[in-house]
């Protein structure tokens, strides 16, 4: 059975969302998601939570956060990898035919956390631990590893992250930085060989809702009109293990790309990629074999906003405004098919990709 | 079309209090290479991976789950990690279930490890789970609230402090034929209410235990059911439910699914017996693994499946209605309050529900198995959900 997206929900970004309680930030989003799609908190018969304990500071987060996604005497359940991750099983479960209207909810404030004490609690304390393993040094790690496998030059990188700033400053749903210039960024502190923190993409705090329907919903319900069709998902992951080829042959990757695309990727129109460094776009525009016609990240990306745990998602959300042609200032013209990829934990151990069409379109 | 979703195999460790011989990640490659061992399979006929893990906080490794993806043979397929706290294991088994149904994957593995002993104190990091603003400072933590919740049950219902023991009994008697139990035992009513006093009126023995080891199941679409497993348990019937953290507004009159009778479990019943043709559950099922880290738990939601009415399972008890030669078999494992490994306790409930009707439980076999239920619950008594096997593919919708 086909399954929809119908509304969603996205919350304004920000370096701290400190005026308002998790709880708050979450039920707004909701709220936004359940009006854009037309429908009631009560209509819901499932609701997906994507969210990271560590991150909210809590043992079991989703006992004071399931409520206000809106899971009320509904069938719920959270995953822990990532906002794109929920989205994801959602989907399977719309397919499963168990479940016809649900809500994906992921969030993510950082600013009340410290991330690389966090990320070094990630490391195994045998080994990872101690050597010290964490965000700045196993995406150093990667850059390494992919800026020899696909020679990308630090030349090549700066102008991405350039470009990237361009795209979202015209995103009235990013954080609207100043557009830096190459030199603020070949000269920035160097964070970890060969990063620099001009590489990376600014945290935020933020959080994304989606409503999503089974195509059995949509036909008993034809006043709603669905904003785009999910066309495939796809996740994968690599190893734990820090290796070279672990490192630059970004299987997990290519396997997520394969499975949500299938054998047409030339139908897409654009992607919506996380990339959390500039080196991490250079290594996807080639791991997906993206021709030049795809565009890349129109939103900005993780440049516009970045609340780490559901940056992928806030990806979908653009993506699939970009198909249903409201994505505003940073719109693209004739827009059918956009994919949106995520990526999870050390060095990118987990890949996400999804696939969204026109919901009128021809599927053959 | 969706696919028919069966058992294929399973695998628990014997849980005990520390795993001291092994890591975390070496726990959880035991139970993947022990189901894959059950289920005649080799890493390659797993098409993706659901792990089961509660609060990482009880082991001080965030997203441990990562550590393990070599272990379990995850790298290169599909992983995604359930966490729904005590219910989790009950949600992994429903998350993989929509992963082979929908058609996405031929088969997933449902695979998780639990070392609480990590930490000196559990209650202390399930203190955290509470609201930070209202309720860490009570101090609340799962037992106090359980024993306000039962204090409150046996006051409207009658029930002692006695009845209460005379579960843990039966239970503590039923895991001596369970080599998996942590804690089993002949003991008597006696020795129950002679135990310490942990919150009134909760002792010492109607609590469960804080246990290690690991767990695991494959699951696969009719397909792969035909090449590995030739007495499958199908999963018939899935239902899940979560309500309000808030206490307060789930004991008023006005609340709608009451606290101190649980009343959410019949939400979670309701659906999933549904999906799973059963109506008269007393007649339709003959085993029910029902999560119960306190004496107080199970019953209580037996009286909400509708296997007898409100208030009335704990004199059932007295009558020997829930032993395994009884009306329904309850807990014929000694059930959570005799094992409770909290990130898989819940898949622990449904692999001896399966195990009950592919007839592989071993020495706690009950006999002419048709139909088996398992519950799960996470958060405070918040997240609930239940899933139904049977020996016949049974789907209503």
């Amino acid at each position: 059975m086909e399954s929809y997206v119908i509304g969603i929900g996205l919350h304004s970004p920000s370096k701290a969302l400190a005026d308002f309680r998790l709880e708050e930030i979450v039920y707004h989003t909701a709220r936004a998601a359940l009006d854009d799609a037309g429908v009631t908190r009560n209509q819901l018969d499932h609701v997906t939570l994507g969210a990271s304990d560590e991150f909210d500071g809590r043992s079991i987060s989703s006992m004071l956060m399931a409520m206000p996604a809106g899971a009320y005497l509904t069938d719920e359940i959270r995953v822990t990898d990532s906002g794109a991750s929920a989205f994801c099983l959602a989907t399977a479960r719309l397919k499963s035919e168990e479940f016809d209207l649900g809500m994906v909810a992921s969030w993510c404030k950082p600013s009340k956390t410290i991330v690389e004490v966090f990320m070094r609690l990630r490391g195994d304390p045998f080994f990872t631990r101690p050597l010290g393993i964490n965000m700045s040094i196993s995406d150093a790690l990667f850059a390494q590893a992919v800026a020899k496998t696909f020679n990308v030059s630090d030349n090549e990188v700066c102008e991405r992250v350039v470009k990237a700033y361009e795209r979202a400053a015209n995103n009235p749903r990013g954080m609207k930085y100043d557009v830096p210039s190459l030199n603020d960024i070949r000269e920035s502190t160097l964070e970890s060989t060969p990063l620099r923190i001009g590489h990376r993409a600014p945290i935020t705090d933020g959080a994304v809702c989606m409503v999503l329907a089974s195509e059995r919903w949509l036909q008993r319900h034809p006043g709603h009109q669905p904003l785009a069709r999910i066309a495939g998902v796809g996740w994968s992951t690599d190893s734990y293990r820090l290796g070279r080829n672990r490192l630059s042959d970004l299987v997990s990757a290519q396997k997520a790309w394969g499975q949500a695309v299938g054998n047409d990727p030339a139908k897409i129109d654009l992607i919506e990629i996380e990339a959390q460094t500039g080196y991490h776009e250079a290594a996807y525009v080639r791991a997906f074999k993206l021709s030049d016609s795809i565009k890349i990240s129109p939103s900005g990306g993780a440049f516009a906003q970045n609340p780490l745990f559901c940056t992928g998602l806030v990806g979908a959300a653009e993506a699939i405004l970009q198909v249903a042609g409201r994505a505003g200032p940073v719109q693209l013209p004739n827009v059918r098919c956009a994919a949106a990829h995520s990526c999870h934990g050390f060095a990118q151990q987990g890949n996400v990709v999804m696939i969204f069409e026109e919901p009128g379109i021809d599927h053959g | 079309m969706v696919e028919t979703v069966g058992v294929l195999g399973t695998y628990q460790s014997n849980f005990k209090t520390r795993e001291v011989d092994k890591t975390f990640a070496e726990q959880a490659q035991g139970a993947a290479l022990g189901v894959l061992d059950a289920s005649n399979m080799n890493p390659d006929d797993v098409d993706a991976i659901v792990f089961s893990l509660a609060p990482t906080a009880f082991m001080g490794v965030a997203d441990a789950d990562r550590w393990c993806i070599d272990h379990i043979f995850g790298a290169g397929k599909p992983m995604m990690r359930v966490h729904t706290g005590g219910a989790t294991g009950g949600s992994a088994v429903h998350a993989a279930n929509s992963l082979v149904r929908s058609g996405i994957f031929r088969s997933v593995m449902i695979v998780g490890a639990e070392r609480i002993s990590e930490t000196p104190d559990a209650q202390k990091v399930l203190n955290q789970i509470f609201d930070p603003f209202y309720e860490k400072e009570m101090p609340l933590q799962t037992i106090t609230t359980v024993a306000m919740m039962a204090n409150a049950y046996m006051q409207r219902h009658g029930v002692k402090q006695e009845d209460l023991a005379h579960l843990v009994v039966r239970q503590r008697r039923s895991a001596m034929n369970n080599p998996h139990a942590h804690l089993k035992g002949e003991i008597t009513i006696d020795d129950v209410m002679a135990s310490p006093m942990i919150s009134y009126p909760l002792k010492l023995f109607d609590c469960c235990p804080r246990s290690s080891g690991s767990a695991a199941m494959i699951i696969g679409n009719m397909d792969m059911v035909r090449k590995h497993q030739s007495h499958p348990a199908f999963i018939n019937g899935t239902g899940g439910v979560s309500d309000s953290n808030w206490i307060g507004d789930r004991i008023v009159p006005t609340a709608h699914a009451d606290f101190i009778d649980w009343k959410l479990m019949r939400v979670a019943g309701a659906e999933c017996f549904r999906r799973a043709g059963i109506d008269d559950p007393i007649n339709q099922i003959q085993v029910a693994e029902v999560y119960d880290a306190f004496s107080i738990q199970g019953l209580t939601q037996l009286e909400q499946l509708g296997f007898c009415s409100s208030g009335t399972a704990f004199r059932l008890e007295r009558e020997n209605a829930w032993d395994v030669n009884g009306a329904v078999a309850v807990c014929p494992s000694g059930g959570t309050l005799c094992s409770n490994p909290i990130a898989v306790s819940g898949l622990v409930r449904a692999i001896e529900a399966a195990n009950q009707v592919m007839g592989t439980a071993g020495g706690h076999q009950v006999a002419n198995v048709h139909n088996a239920v398992a519950t799960s619950v996470g958060g405070i008594a918040q997240f609930l959900n239940c899933t139904v096997f049977g020996n016949d593919y049974v789907r209503t919708n």
